[in-house]
């Protein structure tokens, strides 16, 4: 395998290395080592992903109903339904308000935890790993303290806030606070892994990068903005990637903390909507359709956000 | 991977979606169905099976020996009720010589998602303890437990108080199911609360209004502490179902398997006033009933109408002192039932004696008893009433004395598809009734109207 | 960061640092302090107002009523074998793919990663049906692989893994070339061993995230011994949701074992972390 040595970048190499595939020019032994690594992906995504995603895709057509198993091929009927249908967006509306928050806040809180943890201070590693600690706890587990302390009666937070003086809350039982319970439990549960990520990506800036900074006299706060965040860029780039699909796709939280959706309905996301339809309504087919129009909603989002990701890298360069 | 064309994968995918369905690449259960496209219920899968017990009549030998025989058994109940249900079914493993797989198959929308998905890939078990079972069983057109009622003499039917019946009914087209685990609510209520309130309960309140009238005496004896409550329930389309019927709108009618829900009439928008006003005169919290078990127990709820499972749950666990009464009424006196019931779900005809002796060895009027006692679900036999150890139970803990009577008006309506999304339909309402969304006509109208779709919709 | 930075410039600015990340670790650190307190409590505590923080007695009840309602062990080895399998081949499958992607070059590559993408997009519960039907036709229900095999998705990882991989400088790839290196050769002797801190931030990753999963494990197994620890709480929480303080017992020992081992890991993963830094 190293007989191919010589051939580098720049170097032209020999012809008998190269082959020209679709108008472009490949290194023989790359192309073959390459789509070896892939394949295992390849072979997992056909299980877990392409396989079934078929079956969703033609399942979106038709009436299937997993209880009766009535399967009828209705065309766009699941999609009329669902665009007419006021629970869906009611749920989408939830699931926009929840992920909007949840990626400004999470996204913003880690950045500066982590720009905070950054620094030398005493007991930097305890604090670290205090904001760690809940990204390793198992989520039923410790939904189960927080819903405690939601508890309008027998709640310690209800205690806290009047200790604090201030008015007592119904949490995770009245509609308009119901979603922002949960939503401060993941950012609880959640805050640590972006530390993590940000402050791998802060501890890879050179330190010659900031000295020379702060020897042109840029203070901490313009040290932050004009050196380190676009330093910071693809780790950003890809932690609001994940924080967009997970936010979307968020379900266990609610499911635990809020099995019925809660009240009026004002945590029922769209992942637990479609969980309705599929499991206790048994409407498939709906379901289905409703998860590729959540697919394709991400898939947009996504795309949009990694061209004004690369946008802005260019910007900078 | 930020460099790439965006366009061309955009494409790629789009074109793969396509192709998938021009391609028609079956997905495997098509055929597993049946071969039509067409299909309302396909008794197909139920294969042979369903047949015996309609064609030829499962032969006499009801004594026929089944020892050897092996079943898998998934039931939806944990904890006390779990135990027990394990160990009363190792006790009919050992008796007949059966072996017996139990498995605990999660709670009831659990088990439902895992029984819907086994009878798709035909992996389902023997026998199931679930809520809803005859969905499961006449919904696929398999009526084998009602033959078998009527022509083996294991079951004595005229024993089994007949609302539990019902309770077994696939749209009013036979039985499909054996009763058990059944429960009603009852309204419990914490003795220690009442009395610190001046509430005297020897005589208690026996309709509506006269609870009305106690509610309001509980509110002004604790008007300084606003973290008491009057009454709570854990189960609102539960409670509200067993509501319209004491005050005479049967919920659903059922014309030749044609289901049309009637909760919109005057006599439901009069139950839903009902519910309104406890809202609006503060004796009950607006949409919190998820936390209403929780309340209660913290001791902040006066009343609560909760499952009689609780009886045994909550019995000896509490901080205060618990106490039962039967639930008040508007006309007359009505309970919906809940909980679970066994279904046959074999395909395997060779296992069908196995399996209803199984299901007679555990719904027989003394082991049925044994499990009600330990679990505060209801014996399913009127003689039951007659045995000693009910009557210790009903000396011992008086809250049993309430739960056994109020089987005398217990109902149920038949099953049918849409029930789960009744249920749905009808919280739904009732969470936007209580939070001022609408009168009580509006909100009710419009859940009957989405239900309706459902129905239409198959 | 010298020391000498930090003594001599803003003493000030530090301990405003200080103070404000002491309030959010006590804050982040309370729950599980008050889930240990409580998991001593009785019936009687946890329903007594206001809030009784520390228990009256010290009641180790609660822990033996857990075992009575669950098997607990059980569970938990299930949840390890099966989340210990998923995250090996997770790794190994994302560690290839990841440099494949990155460092070689190939036609398709664009495609496959929008395909990889796309695979995140699409929630667990509408695949479980049709994969479950895949899955029992393949006769793996009822068996570890069933558990694992499905839930093997590693365009997470591969993802993360990517934007460690990219920070290696071209030339150290170009170098390790020249000393006669193929493409499996610079992988081995170059990728890896540079970003061992991103493959054990990646690897704790794919733990955690196969360490939660409930409902797919709960529709492929029908055996108890097959059910891992998520459907034991879940369970639990079913039977006793008023008995919180049963359930604080059950989450002590689902939790305090995680973050024990956490402890451990975390000095490893965060040296290794500062390790990968490509300082210049």
């Amino acid at each position: 395998m190293s007989s191919q040595a010589p051939a580098r970048k720049s170097a032209p190499a020999t012809k008998k290395n190269k082959i020209r595939l679709f108008g472009r020019e490949y290194q023989t032994n790359e192309v073959m080592v390459g789509i070896l690594f892939i394949l295992p992906t390849i072979a997992f995504m056909v299980f877990t992903f392409i396989l079934p995603v078929i079956d969703v895709v033609q399942l979106s057509f038709t009436n299937f109903n997993v209880k009766t198993r009535t399967m009828n091929y209705i065309k766009l009927d699941n999609y009329k339904y669902l665009l007419q249908n006021e629970e869906f967006w009611k749920s989408l509306l939830n699931t926009v308000k929840y992920s909007v928050m949840k990626l400004t806040l999470d996204t913003s809180l880690a950045l500066f935890l982590a720009v905070l943890l950054d620094k030398s201070i005493p007991l930097k590693k305890f604090f670290r790993s205090s904001f760690f600690a809940p990204v390793v706890v198992p989520m039923v587990a410790s939904s189960l303290i927080w819903i405690w302390f939601y508890d309008p009666t027998v709640g310690p937070f209800n205690q806290i806030l009047g200790w604090l003086g201030l008015p007592e809350s119904q949490w995770l039982y009245h509609e308009s606070s119901a979603l922002w319970s949960i939503l401060l439990f993941s950012l609880w549960k959640g805050v640590g892994y972006n530390i993590i990520l940000f402050l791998s990506g802060l501890q890879n800036i050179p330190d010659s990068y900031t000295e020379a900074a702060k020897l042109d006299g840029a203070s901490e706060w313009q040290l932050f903005w004009k050196v380190k965040f676009p330093l910071l860029r693809p780790i950003t780039s890809f932690v609001i990637m994940m924080g967009i699909i997970n936010s979307f796709k968020v379900f266990a939280e609610f499911n635990v903390m809020t099995p019925d959706g809660g009240p009026l309905g004002s945590t029922k996301l769209i992942v637990s909507y479609i969980y309705e339809l599929a499991f206790t309504n048994g409407r498939m087919g709906r379901a289905c359709a409703c998860a590729l129009m959540l697919f394709a909603l991400i898939f947009v989002l996504t795309q949009f956000q990694s061209m004004v990701g690369a946008r802005k890298t260019v910007d900078i360069d | 991977m930020m460099k790439l064309n965006k366009r061309i994968p955009a494409i790629l995918l789009a074109a793969l979606m396509v192709l998938s369905l021009t391609t028609g690449c079956v997905s495997q259960y098509v055929d597993k169905t049946t071969e039509a496209p067409v299909t309302t219920k396909a008794p197909e899968t139920q294969g042979t099976s369903a047949q015996p017990g309609t064609t030829d009549a499962p032969a006499p030998s009801t004594e026929a020996d089944i020892s050897g025989q092996s079943l898998s058994v998934w039931y939806a109940v944990s904890g006390t009720s779990g135990e027990l249900f394990n160990s009363l079914s190792e006790k009919f493993a050992k008796e007949y010589g059966v072996t017996l797989e139990l498995s605990y198959s999660g709670g009831s929308g659990d088990t439902a998602t895992k029984v819907s998905s086994a009878l798709l890939t035909h992996t389902q078990p023997d026998v199931a303890l679930m809520y809803a079972g005859p969905l499961y069983t006449g919904g696929e057109g398999d009526f084998r437990i009602g033959e078998l009622m009527n022509t083996t003499s294991d079951f004595d039917k005229a024993d089994v108080f007949e609302g539990m019946l019902d309770y077994c009914d696939y749209m009013g087209e036979g039985i499909c199911a054996v009763p058990y685990g059944i429960s009603t609510q009852v309204m419990y209520y914490n003795k220690d609360l009442l009395k610190a309130s001046g509430v005297d309960m020897t005589n208690p309140p026996k309709t509506w209004k006269e609870f009305y009238d106690v509610l309001g005496k509980v509110m002004e004896s604790n008007k300084d502490n606003d973290k008491i409550k009057a009454f709570d329930t854990n189960d609102e389309a539960w409670l509200f179902k067993s509501m319209l019927m004491q005050n005479g709108c049967t919920i659903i009618e059922n014309n030749n398997g044609e289901i049309t829900p009637i909760f919109n009439n005057e006599k439901a928008v009069e139950v839903a006033d009902y519910w309104k006003s406890l809202v609006d005169a503060g004796y009950m919290n607006a949409a919190q009933h998820s936390n209403a078990e929780k309340a209660f127990l913290a001791g902040n709820t006066a009343f609560i109408a909760a499952s009689s499972n609780r009886i045994s749950r909550w019995t000896g666990t509490t901080t205060f002192e618990l106490g039962a009464i039967e639930m008040p009424y508007f006309t007359q006196p009505s309970l919906a039932l809940g909980g679970n019931v066994l279904v046959i779900l074999t395909e395997d005809e060779s296992k069908l004696q196995a399996a209803w002796k199984y299901v007679n060895f555990l719904a027989n009027a003394e082991n049925n008893t044994t499990f009600a006692l330990g679990t505060g679900y209801l014996p399913i036999h009127k003689s039951a009433m007659d045995r000693q150890e009910v009557k210790d139970a009903i000396a011992a803990n008086e809250m049993y004395t309430v739960a056994f009577n109020q089987l005398q008006y217990t109902w149920a309506y038949t099953h049918f598809q849409e029930m789960g999304t009744m249920d749905t339909q009808i919280k739904s309402a009732l969470g936007k009734l209580e939070k001022g969304r609408g009168t009580s006509q509006e909100l009710l109208d419009k859940a009957v109207k989405e239900l309706q779709s459902e129905i239409d919709d198959k | 960061m010298s020391k000498t930075k930090k003594v001599k410039y803003n003493y000030n600015r530090h301990t405003a640092t200080f103070i404000i990340l002491a309030i959010l670790s006590l804050a982040m650190i309370f729950p599980f302090v008050w889930m240990i307190l409580s998991s001593f409590k009785t019936a009687v505590d946890v329903y007594q107002y206001p809030p009784r923080w520390i228990p009256s007695t010290w009641n180790w009840k609660n822990y033996s009523t857990v075992f009575e309602m669950i098997p607990f062990l059980r569970y938990y080895i299930n949840s390890i074998v099966t989340t210990i399998a998923e995250t090996a081949l997770q790794i190994i499958v994302s560690v290839l793919a990841a440099y494949s992607l990155v460092h070689l070059k190939w036609p398709g590559q664009g495609f496959m990663t929008a395909l990889m993408r796309s695979t995140m997009f699409v929630p667990m519960v509408v695949t479980m049906i049709p994969m479950y039907l895949l899955c029992a036709s393949l006769g793996l229900i009822d068996t570890y692989s069933g558990i694992i095999l499905p839930q093997i998705t590693t365009a997470f990882t591969t993802f993360l893994l990517m934007s460690y991989f990219a920070s290696i400088p071209q030339d150290m790839i170009d170098a390790a070339k020249l000393d006669g290196c193929g493409p499996s050769g610079v992988m081995m002797r170059v990728v890896v061993p540079n970003t061992k801190g991103a493959i054990a931030t990646a690897t704790l990753f794919s733990f955690l995230g196969n360490w939660k999963s409930y409902t797919w494990p709960l529709i492929i197994t029908t055996k108890t011994e097959y059910r891992t620890l998520p459907i034991g709480l879940k369970y639990l929480t079913m039977e006793s949701s008023s008995e919180y303080q049963v359930m604080m017992a059950a989450a002590v020992m689902t939790i305090l074992p995680v973050l024990i081992v956490f402890i451990f890991f975390e000095k490893q993963l965060v040296r290794s972390i500062t390790l990968t830094g490509m300082k210049s």
